[in-house]
């Protein structure tokens, strides 16, 4: 064995590259992650959650939830996007021969004119209409000012994009590490027999809704694959007097034998809880957009 | 035993040894071309592993462009264009003025100064004759460049130049701008450097 040093020196350096790549690179780089901040606003993100929804995460766990859904939205890319909003005292027409004219002739909007005749072109007025839409922000801002000054009225906006961005309520960016950061152990998931949950707390907030949608998906969601969770929930003999205040209100078909009722246990509660907790719906540093409400 | 078995080993009956004998060379350069295309790619699509930064953005500075604007980052995207327009030919896009026909706005005691009052009336109105900045005299005349644009924007590119270059002075707002307009009045004549010496900061 006289190359024995090297052999050795060899697989160290292999065993140590591998060591450096997959656990101190990933930890020194997400291993200390804290709450970040929420765009233009002092809020932070992740919230915390209250410990009906942490014990929730352990019932979606032993359920086997993320066997059919993930908790994961892609994206695919982002757009700046300039809208009219108001045309002032301008005739559709007019604007649409002043926007060409602008962009045609302003150097820094030159490369860009034929987007914006395209998106121009067969407009008649309606509102509001997308004039560009693409990655180059300066263009968003010169072309905003220039109508501003003629008293046109724009709005800009930056969005995400992708199939999963285009699906609605499943959330307005992609899912990024700070979404996961009270998540022990991070559901992700890897096959979607079902939808996202990444949002699902801001698409169906209700926790009756969550509960009933539990105990018979196809109550809610007609065509729903989904196996109903009935062991989450007891079904019990009515008792004398008035019906328990947490027992389901389902329709007919779905409803238990007369004088029975069906109620949540501990468990279907603390999954309901965090489920509704699961949302997507800021801008964060690493995932910009520009929110619906905060607009204008 | 055929040929093609006895063909491999000119010597059948020594021992085997071990020996050294260098790569090719081809191997080499292939090797290297593929590690450069590779250290290309890396560079223009991987962030450099900065934890902000997840794909579809592929760099810091494609991931600022898709920030939301509002506020005062759009105040000072905004200043910055106007600057860059308006003022940078002669200041400099770097606010360090160019010889014979701008002093220097970065480090300026006149752009620095704690209140905007001063600073505002020079481009709503101009300034014409002697001039000491930074302790150097400039002897030039620079016409209201201010006066034509709305107050938002000279606001803006006021808070503009008070805050970039490592200048660190309050933001103006366009009420602000309003105010020294109106008592500048509809026909502004250029101050002198005296004038604007005489008024309050």
């Amino acid at each position: 064995m006289k190359n024995g040093f090297w052999v050795f020196l060899a697989a160290f350096v292999a065993l140590g590259a591998s060591w450096l790549g997959l656990v101190y690179g990933p930890l020194k780089q997400l291993g200390v992650a804290t709450e970040t901040k929420v765009l233009q606003s002092d809020a932070k993100w992740p919230q915390a959650r209250t410990g009906d929804a942490t014990l929730g995460l352990q019932v979606y766990r032993s359920a086997g939830c993320a066997a059919c859904h993930t908790e994961q939205i892609r994206q695919t890319g982002a757009a700046n996007v300039l809208t009219i909003t108001e045309t002032g005292s301008h005739q559709p027409a007019d604007l649409k021969g002043f926007i060409n004219s602008l962009s045609s002739s302003v150097p820094e909007l030159m490369n860009y004119s034929n987007a914006v005749a395209a998106n121009l072109a067969g407009w008649n007025g309606e509102l509001p209409k997308v004039l560009y839409r693409g990655a180059a922000d300066t263009v968003v801002a010169l072309l905003g000012d220039k109508l501003k000054a003629v008293g046109v009225k724009t709005e800009a906006r930056v969005v995400a994009t992708g199939a999963d961005i285009a699906r609605p309520g499943w959330g307005a960016r992609q899912s990024v590490a700070a979404d996961y950061l009270y998540d022990a152990p991070v559901q992700l998931g890897s096959l979607r027999a079902g939808p996202d949950l990444s949002n699902i707390g801001v698409r169906s907030p209700d926790l009756n809704w969550q509960l009933q949608h539990l105990y018979a998906p196809r109550s809610l969601v007609k065509n729903s694959t989904m196996p109903a969770f009935r062991f989450l929930f007891s079904v019990r003999k009515k008792a004398d007097g008035p019906d328990a205040a947490d027992a389901l209100v389902l329709p007919k078909e779905f409803a238990p034998a007369t004088g029975q009722e069906v109620v949540p246990t501990t468990e279907a509660r603390q999954l309901a809880a965090y489920l509704v907790s699961l949302k997507a719906g800021v801008p964060l540093y690493e995932a910009p957009f520009t929110p619906i409400t905060a607009a204008k | 035993m055929s040929d093609e078995n006895k063909s491999c080993c000119s010597n059948e009956t020594g021992e085997p040894t071990v020996t050294r004998s260098s790569a090719p060379m081809w191997i080499i350069v292939v090797t290297l071309a593929l590690l450069f295309t590779g250290g290309l790619f890396f560079d223009s699509h991987s962030g450099w592993f900065d934890k902000n930064i997840y794909a579809p953005y592929q760099s810091r500075e494609q991931l600022e462009s898709f920030q939301p604007k509002s506020g005062a980052a759009a105040a000072m995207a905004r200043g910055k264009a106007v600057y860059e327009g308006v003022c940078g030919i002669c200041h400099g896009s770097d606010g360090a003025g160019k010889p014979g026909q701008a002093p220097a706005l970065a480090a300026s005691e006149w752009v620095t100064t704690k209140g905007f009052n001063r600073l505002a009336h020079i481009p709503l109105a101009g300034v014409a004759g002697p001039l000491q900045v930074g302790g150097k005299g400039w002897n030039l005349n620079m016409a209201a460049m201010g006066a034509a644009l709305p107050d938002e924007d000279v606001a803006a590119v006021l808070t503009y130049i008070r805050t970039a270059w490592g200048n660190k002075a309050e933001a103006v707002t366009a009420d602000d701008v309003k105010k020294v307009r109106a008592e500048i009045g509809k026909s502004p004549q250029p101050y002198s450097g005296a004038q604007l010496q005489a008024m309050p900061e």
